[in-house]
């Protein structure tokens, strides 16, 4: 334990550069997945015929192996390639799923008899959406963007098998090499951040469900 | 007027009820009989099939359906208050939507919050899970007072109470009545409630109006086997 403590901290300035690359992936892979998958969820509840073929076909798309999925990116023009352009839209067709069906779901929550008062009141339906369903749906879509982080935390050590850096190329590197430290040092770090991702979003989560917690009802 | 909803027995049929200026009407009658719809075709939370709903005068097909929910009033059952907004902000939604500035909406929903008797320095920041039933309910009813509709329009606005609460309510909403001099439409299947607080009321029964008439007629010389019935439980 106390040899594997010293053999990070030789490696100590790579670990971090790559645990910089490996966040910059996820994020930047997180806000075009919400970009993207929050207003479509919104929409899908405005058309609920195509709800339910759009969700499946997410789901589909889900069960790719993200290896395969990466694997097929690199000959297509424009979103392929080698380097984090590719990693990132696999990322985002990953993160996509849990941020469309739950901002879906979570819109559908709200009680059809606040939705009816916010009518009744007078609200138009984009006052009744930005003033009352966005607000009570809002844990449930932050739980989705938690979901979709953490996954991507994980799935990011595959991009360095396209050559987008991040943590997987020390696991590369350790698998190579079969040494096992090397592996632990990518590996490691990689599942702190997901922890740390998890218990951070968590908090926001929670604090906003405090505000609608009568939402859930 | 004519409503249905898929195929069966319409909602509401043959269906016609006036009410006047500053009067109370209650639509009374067992759950089904179509009151609630009838209630929201006033607001075109629904749409009638045939027929026409006139509001100050006005057909409300004619009328884009936002503006007019804003001049008419609704209160329905346990508040339908909105869960993440406080007292105040719930109080203040109409005139906000009117436009009206922070300053006088904040100052007309002070006013309305004492008018039901909710002291504004205790209740205004409160969110609507910290309240009781009741206190929601007034809640509801401030609300939709707060920007002086004409008419106001009540879903079994006490119905969610209990028997204690409900009377105190309905005694406080006998008093607003004399001061606001409001129309008001109530729906209840309350007969007891229909007549203390109705000037007049009308009784439904499968989507048709079998009387209308104020409290007294209908318990004098009710209508058929059915008002009488219904009327004296």
């Amino acid at each position: 334990m106390r040899e594997l403590g010293t053999y990070f901290w030789e490696r100590r300035s790579e670990i971090l550069s790559l645990t910089g690359e490996h966040l910059v992936l996820v994020l930047v892979a997180i806000v075009l997945a919400a970009a993207v998958g929050v207003p479509l969820g919104v929409l899908l509840t405005r058309t609920p015929r195509l709800a339910r073929p759009v969700l499946g076909l997410a789901g589909v798309v889900q069960t790719v192996p993200s290896l395969a999925l990466f694997g097929f990116l690199i000959p297509l023009p424009l979103l392929g390639g080698i380097g984090p352009r590719t990693a990132i839209v696999a990322l985002v067709v990953y993160a996509l799923l849990p941020i469309l069906r739950n901002t879906h779901a979570g819109i559908r929550s709200v009680d059809p008899a606040i939705s009816e008062a916010a009518d009744g009141l007078g609200m138009t339906a984009r006052q009744r959406l930005w003033w009352v369903e966005i607000p009570l749906s809002l844990p449930v879509v932050l739980g989705g963007i938690r979901i979709a982080t953490v996954v991507c935390i994980g799935i990011a050590t595959i991009a360095a098998a396209v050559g987008a850096g991040g943590l997987g190329v020390l696991i590369y590197r350790g698998i190579a090499t079969v040494d096992n430290r090397l592996i632990l040092a990518g590996a490691l770090p990689a599942a702190c951040l997901a922890v740390g991702a998890d218990a951070i979003l968590g908090a926001v989560e929670r604090r906003w469900s405090g505000v609608s917690s009568e939402a859930a009802r | 007027m004519r409503k249905a909803f898929g195929a069966g027995r319409p909602a509401l049929d043959g269906f016609s009820l006036e009410v006047a200026a500053g009067e109370t009407v209650a639509l009374l009658g067992p759950s089904g009989c179509g009151k609630t719809t009838a209630l929201k075709l006033v607001n075109r939370l629904l749409s009638a099939d045939a027929g026409e709903v006139r509001v100050f005068g006005l057909d409300v097909a004619s009328e884009d359906a936002v503006l007019l929910r804003r001049r008419i009033g609704y209160v329905i059952q346990e508040g339908g208050l909105l869960p993440h907004w406080t007292v105040e902000e719930n109080v203040a939604t109409v005139p906000r939507l009117l436009g009206w500035s922070v300053e006088r909406r904040r100052a007309r929903a002070h006013e309305v919050l004492s008018m039901v008797n909710l002291p504004v320095a205790e209740f205004a920041s409160r969110r609507p899970r910290e309240l009781s039933g009741g206190q929601r309910q007034r809640v509801g009813v401030a609300r939709a007072i707060a920007a002086d509709p004409g008419l106001v329009l009540m879903d079994e606005p006490f119905g969610a109470l209990d028997p204690i609460a409900r009377r105190a309510l309905q005694k406080e909403f006998l008093n607003w009545k004399g001061q606001l001099g409001k129309a008001v439409l109530i729906v209840t299947h309350d007969v007891r409630e229909a007549f203390r607080l109705a000037d007049r009321v009308a009784v439904l029964r499968a989507g048709r109006v079998v009387q209308v008439g104020t409290p007294r007629e209908i318990e004098e010389t009710p209508a058929d086997d059915f008002v009488r019935e219904f009327a004296s439980e």
